[in-house]
């Protein structure tokens, strides 16, 4: 670059300050309104679409898709591309080279001309690396194709281009104008789609519930609570002896862990050290994932909740947290499974009669399971008081259609509280009605409350 | 009397001079992709002022940084906004620079003599991303950390460097309470200082150069 070209350009400057305009107001007030705009819109993306919630770190848990910040989507997804040996080309040298030439892109580029008609090489280059950026980062993040999105990725750079090149006849003035903006726009709609897909994507596959209150990690963590402890510990945790627990000797006694004693002596933190580690002396098997359990510790935090307020009588349980699990009958209501049995079943059988247990197949996780699941369905009859699942749970043993026992449940001999009974026996006199609505079409009196609060 | 107060402090501190020299320049015709490289300056700022906020209860520990998030979002008044607008104005503003380095290259502003500018505003733009980078792992859960564990294996692969560049990444050999505090002193210290002083002199060569005019078909 010589000195003659320099004092042209300066001189062309100083022409260009002459016919312009101040900084202050012309400018200025652009600036302004964008910011505050930006202002505007970041308060409304915290208040109506708020940070997505994640569970606690679990570096047990190898089963993980790990997801990085949308912007270093692309990169991720290039690197895909360079498996095994070679990985450190596509992590290192390439990106490597490329901020080199972005950062010292003034110190090469020699070309004098400004005007993107006179730089097609560079204009092109630029289109084609942020083509390159948009195709893969709507690879990565959206469940389109490949061929999509190479093609929304090109159509990208071309517009990009054309628009930018300014001497295409039909790309003038307005039009090029408003091609530009759109591309902007578009640019910015193709990185809100990408984060609510990834967004989607993470929520379907882990199904995570990430509770964010104690009223919730309280009902996450009576739920956990009801599958994996309820069967040594007792749905209030006052133990008792085991009877019918797989890999647990029949006859073992188990303290309670919701007594004054065990509440005053024990921390959150050693409870959750017992859960995570078990108590290999006693018979308790571990459930921490990082000591071979299936908790993660998001999990056994709100089991450790559900514990310290539901039995420590001097925690002051949080206002929305007092409604209870199991909504009560009115005179004359009909229960249904939506709203009672559901909230009954998780609570007090869910526990084995789940997949993995002894249970000659009863599972009780749907409707349909409860009916006619397992070697002896059906389980229930309408009307008939004499169905297995009511005998069984008041106490009454039968014998199967196999000839074999079916023991009085629960196994412990400890039948459930009255009232649950109570609900069963009424749900099977209206003909074990599904929905909130049909129990409510069977009810002979108008009962608003029940149903409003369903158990989840 | 306001104008007796207004000359006295006039005089000490040079209001005039300051009008003068910041806001009345003259500057060639601009349009509203000039507005970007102040709209980022305004997201620094913010992205400063939300999160000194959160720094008062954030506690950047394994065993706290999760807990003392949800605290921020649950337990203090208006806390839910502040992270919410730290969380988007991080994707905010990397969007917003890069758009911002897109309109300088196309409008080859970055030409003599304004190199320097472009170099300082590249560099800006890698902090950027650092800022990023360093912040996804604070929350400390589990996207935060399998997304660390990720990248630092990445830049762990690097021929010879390698092992160098991961311990260095996690004060170890594995994603822990070292690199848990390591990035938060990089994402509260370190990385905004050096973007503050770049600034500075990014500021410093717009005002120094003026700002670039549109390049017309004879340039």
């Amino acid at each position: 670059m010589n000195d003659e070209h320099k004092k042209k350009v300066n001189q062309k400057y100083e022409e260009q300050l002459q016919k312009g305009e101040r900084f202050w107001p012309d400018a200025i007030y652009k600036d302004l309104l964008v910011s505050f705009a930006l202002f505007i819109l970041l308060i409304g993306l915290a208040t109506f679409v708020g940070v997505h919630p994640e569970p606690k770190v679990d570096p047990t848990d190898a089963t993980y898709v790990p997801r990085p910040e949308w912007y270093f989507l692309f990169l991720f997804e290039f690197l895909k591309y360079f498996p095994g040996e070679l990985e450190w080309v596509g992590a290192a040298v390439i990106p490597g080279v490329l901020v080199m030439a972005l950062m010292f892109l003034p110190l090469y580029d020699k070309n004098p001309f400004r005007h993107n008609s006179k730089r097609i090489f560079a204009v092109g280059l630029m289109s084609a690396i942020v083509s390159g950026i948009v195709t893969l980062t709507l690879m990565a993040a959206t469940t389109m194709s490949n061929l999509v999105a190479v093609i929304l990725g090109v159509l990208v750079a071309a517009l990009m281009f054309f628009s930018l090149y300014k001497e295409v006849p039909f790309l003038q003035g307005a039009v090029r104008k408003a091609v530009l903006w759109v591309m902007t726009i578009a640019l910015v709609g193709i990185v809100g789609v990408s984060y609510q897909q990834t967004a989607a994507m993470a929520s379907d596959e882990e199904e995570v519930h990430v509770a964010s209150s104690i009223a919730e990690k309280m009902t996450l963590g009576q739920d956990l609570y009801s599958i994996q402890c309820v069967e040594c510990h007792g749905p209030d945790g006052e133990g008792g002896e085991i009877v019918g627990v797989t890999g647990i000797e029949d006859g073992t006694f188990v303290k309670s862990i919701s007594s004054k004693d065990e509440m005053y002596t024990r921390n959150d933190g050693s409870l959750f050290d017992i859960v995570s580690y078990g108590q290999p002396n006693l018979g308790m098997p571990p459930y921490g994932g990082s000591y071979g359990g299936s908790l993660s510790p998001s999990e056994i935090e709100y089991i450790v909740t559900f514990m310290r307020y539901t039995w420590d009588d001097r925690a002051e349980v949080p206002a929305e947290a007092a409604g209870a699990a199991i909504p009560a009958l009115a005179e004359g209501e009909v229960p249904s499974y939506e709203v009672h049995v559901s909230a009954v079943t998780k609570r007090q059988c869910l526990s084995c009669h789940r997949e993995g247990k002894e249970n000659n197949d009863y599972l009780m996780d749907t409707y349909a399971g409860i009916l006619d699941g397992g070697i002896n369905a059906p389980n229930v009859v309408a009307g008939d008081m004499n169905s297995i699942l009511l005998q069984t749970i008041q106490g009454v043993e039968l014998s199967g259609n196999d000839g074999e026992i079916i023991h009085v449940m629960p196994p412990n001999g400890k039948p459930i509280k009255d009232e649950y009974i109570d609900i069963f026996i009424r749900w099977v006199e209206a003909g074990m009605p599904e929905t909130a609505d049909d129990a409510a079409a069977l009810s002979t009196e108008v009962v608003p409350v029940a149903e409003e609060t369903p158990s989840e | 009397m306001f104008k007796n107060i207004y000359a006295w402090l006039d005089e000490r501190l040079g209001f005039d001079d300051l009008y003068k020299g910041l806001l009345d320049r003259p500057e060639p015709h601009g349009n509203w992709w000039n507005t970007l490289g102040s709209a980022s300056l305004f997201l620094f700022v913010m992205q400063g002022v939300t999160g000194i906020f959160l720094t008062v209860y954030y506690t950047p520990s394994p065993d706290h940084a999760y807990d003392s998030i949800q605290y921020i979002m649950n337990g203090v008044a208006f806390g839910w906004l502040i992270r919410g607008i730290h969380h988007w104005g991080a994707s905010l503003m990397v969007l917003v620079v890069f758009i911002h380095m897109l309109r300088t290259f196309f409008s080859a502003s970055y030409k003599y003599p304004r190199e320097l500018t472009w170099i300082v505003g590249s560099l800006l733009f890698l902090l950027t991303l650092g800022m990023g980078f360093t912040g996804y792992l604070l929350p400390f859960n589990q996207r935060a950390y399998w997304a660390t564990v990720v990248a630092t294996n990445i830049g762990g692969v690097v021929p010879g460097a390698g092992p160098f560049i991961l311990r260095a990444l996690r004060g170890g050999t594995d994603v822990s309470a070292l690199t848990l505090s390591r990035f938060f002193s990089a994402h509260i210290w370190m990385l905004p200082a050096a973007l503050a002083a770049l600034i500075g002199v990014h500021l410093y060569l717009i005002m120094r150069h003026g700002e670039s005019a549109y390049p017309d078909a004879d340039d």
